[in-house]
Parts: C-alpha cells; sequence; structure tokens
C-alpha cells in the first residue's frame, strides 16, 4: 500500500524526454508514409513490433503470434489516412492489436496449443512457456505491462511512451503484477 | 522494497527479475521483415475542406436567398392587401351615399375620389385582431389535434408491435 502511494508520488520523470523523442520520430514517420514514403512504414514497423508481439503475446497463443503481428501492421498501414493525431502512432496500434486480440478469441479459432512441442524443445524454451502461462493468468491489467518489461525487455518508461498509459499507471501494474507472479512462482520448483 | 529495477532497470538488480527476463527473453520477439503487398496501396488522407467549403457556400446562399425572399414579400406584403382590400372601401362607402342626398347628384368621379380616399385605411391586415386571435386558437388547436393524433398511432403501433394478435383485439377498444 505504501510502496504504491509512494511510487504514484515518486513516478518517473524521466519519461517525459524518451517520450517526446519518440513522438516526434513517429509524427515524422507517419508524414513520411502519408506521402508515400513504404521505408517510413518498415521503421515504424522495426519501433513498434516488439509492443504488438507483446500486447498479442499476453493474449493470444503463441503459434498465432508472428502472423497476427503481420497482419496488424498490414491493416495499420491500410488505415493509417484514419489516423487523426499521428503522435498517438503507438496507442493507437496498440489499441489494434488489443482487439485483433479479442476478435481472434471471438472466432473461436479450433487451435491446438502446441506447448508440449515448444515443451520438447528445451527446458529453457518450457519454463518459459509456463511462467507466460502464469502471467497470462494473472488480471488482464499486470499482463501486458509484465510481458512487455519481461519478455520483451522494455522499461517502465518506454512501456508507458508506447502505450499511452501514465508512468504512473504502469509503475503500479508492474509491481502489483510482479507481486502476484512471485506468489505464483512460490508454487513453482525449480525458480 | 525498491523496485527501480523492475522499473527502469536501474538501482540494484532483482535477481528474481533477472532471472525471469533470461528465461522469458527467449520468448522475445524476432525481428521479422514487413511484407507489404505491392499491390496495397495507401489510401491518402482525406481532405474534406474543399467539399465543406462549397457545402458551406451553397448553405450560405441558400440562406441569403431565404431572407432577401421573406424581406421581398414582407414589403410587398401592404401593397397586395390594399390591392384585395381596395374594392371593400367601396361597398362601405357605397350605402353610406344615400344618407348624404346633397350627394345624389353629384358626378361618379367624386365616388372614386372617397374611394382613393380611404386607401389608406385598407393597408391594415385583411384579418382583424380578434379574427388573427381566433385563427390563431384554431391552428393552436389543430396541432394539439394532430400532436394527440400522432401520440395515438404511435401507440397502436407500439401496441401491434409488442402485443400478440389476441392481445391486439382484445385492446382494440383502447385503440380506437
Amino acid at each position: 500500500m505504501y510502496a504504491t502511494a509512494d511510487m504514484l508520488l515518486t513516478s518517473p520523470a524521466p519519461a517525459a524526454p524518451e517520450q517526446t523523442h519518440e513522438t516526434a520520430i513517429e509524427v515524422v514517420l507517419v508524414k513520411a508514409v502519408l506521402e508515400g514514403d513504404r521505408d517510413g512504414f518498415t521503421r515504424l514497423y522495426d519501433l513498434y513490433a516488439p509492443l504488438v508481439h507483446g500486447i498479442l503475446l499476453a493474449r493470444v497463443p503463441r503459434a498465432e503470434v508472428d502472423d497476427l503481428v503481420q497482419d496488424i501492421f498490414l491493416h495499420a498501414y491500410k488505415k493509417l489516412h484514419t489516423l487523426r493525431d499521428s503522435s498517438l502512432f503507438g496507442p493507437w496500434i496498440a489499441m489494434i492489436a488489443r482487439n485483433r486480440a479479442v476478435d481472434f478469441h471471438r472466432r473461436k479459432h479450433e487451435t491446438v496449443e502446441i506447448n508440449d512441442e515448444l515443451r520438447g524443445s528445451n527446458t529453457q524454451d518450457s519454463r518459459a512457456t509456463e511462467i507466460l502461462e502464469l502471467i497470462r493468468n494473472l488480471p488482464e491489467a499486470y499482463r501486458e505491462t509484465l510481458v512487455l518489461r519481461l519478455v520483451e525487455g522494455m522499461t517502465g518508461p518506454e512501456i508507458a511512451g508506447r502505450t499511452g498509459l501514465t508512468a504512473a499507471s504502469v509503475r503500479v501494474n508492474l509491481h502489483r503484477g510482479m507481486k502476484l507472479l512471485r506468489e505464483q512462482l512460490g508454487f513453482m520448483e525449480g525458480l | 522494497m525498491n523496485d527501480d529495477y523492475l522499473w527502469d532497470k536501474t538501482g540494484e538488480p532483482d535477481p528474481q527479475v533477472q532471472e525471469l527476463e533470461e528465461i522469458l527473453g527467449t520468448l522475445r520477439y524476432q525481428p521479422k521483415p514487413l511484407q507489404i503487398p505491392n499491390e496495397l496501396t495507401l489510401p491518402q488522407r482525406r481532405n474534406y475542406f474543399p467539399w465543406v467549403a462549397i457545402a458551406a457556400g451553397v448553405l450560405l446562399a441558400i440562406l441569403a436567398g431565404g431572407i432577401w425572399l421573406s424581406t421581398r414579400s414582407r414589403s410587398d406584403a401592404p401593397q397586395r392587401q390594399a390591392e384585395v382590400t381596395a374594392p371593400a372601401p367601396v361597398k362601405e362607402v357605397t350605402p353610406s351615399v344615400p344618407k348624404t342626398p346633397e350627394r345624389k347628384n353629384e358626378p361618379r368621379e367624386e365616388v372614386v375620389a372617397v374611394v382613393h380616399k380611404h386607401r389608406p385605411r385598407s393597408s391594415t391586415p385583411i384579418l382583424s385582431k380578434g379574427e388573427r386571435e381566433e385563427a390563431l386558437m384554431a391552428k393552436e388547436q389543430v396541432m394539439i389535434a394532430l400532436r394527440l393524433t400522432t401520440e395515438k398511432l404511435s401507440l397502436v403501433h407500439k401496441k401491434t408491435q409488442n402485443t400478440s394478435p389476441v392481445n391486439q383485439i382484445k385492446n382494440q377498444h383502447r385503440v380506437g
């Protein structure tokens, strides 16, 4: 409780400059793409693919994630002219990814989880899949933030800057999510 | 507990977080080139400004025309009323003629002159104030009646939509 309040009060200032820098890049790139520069979109893809990958990994089966990432970016390319504020490319594509994950579950794909196959490849990978499964069972607010931090290796300020969430809420989500994950991991052997 | 490392990878590293990073890092995004099909063209951001400007222009023109027509008809109205009501005073004047025996032998032109004398009076509206109020009352009553009818019709419509055919028959007296 105190930790949360403390975190809210000491929400980091460094997030702002990074966010501004990224936002400036986004604005330039979106403008370039709208003027017909396809390479600009490739650059946006390079910047935001980890974010989209993380968002999907927290929601859909691992085997589907890569194809969905491509689909989402192609969809975003087609709909880029509808983006009113170029500086909000990150939150916009994050929202597309979340919606696509919801659609995926709505369609009720008859997918067979290939966890066993993945588990069989090596021990590290199987443990990773198990932990990811634990994260997926956490409340929705914590899932995405934890995957972006622990899987994609993004820092809290980066997560806030790219998803459009406030630094304070990202920090709270990380803290609470990690606390719950630690509790869950207490039941697992060997960690 | 200080969770700076969890937040922005600064401060004293948390061994459990580090271990999780190491294990889960195997699932990290592996860069793959995005393949945009050549036939996929980017729709240009639509510029609605010219259309909005044209629409606004047309709307303004219509408004200006409407205002002009209304002011014109207002300025025309008294003349038309005068023309229409012009014969009325003649009727009023004519019976009064016998009352004045001196005028009996006067030439017809004078009667016409009398008519012209009364012309300014004809600029008053066709309806008197009382009549106008009565007309407005009547209009209001018609409007109320129309509103009531609409309400009743919508009620009937709702009932027919919501009730079964048996109930429709039962409720017919309410509708009527």
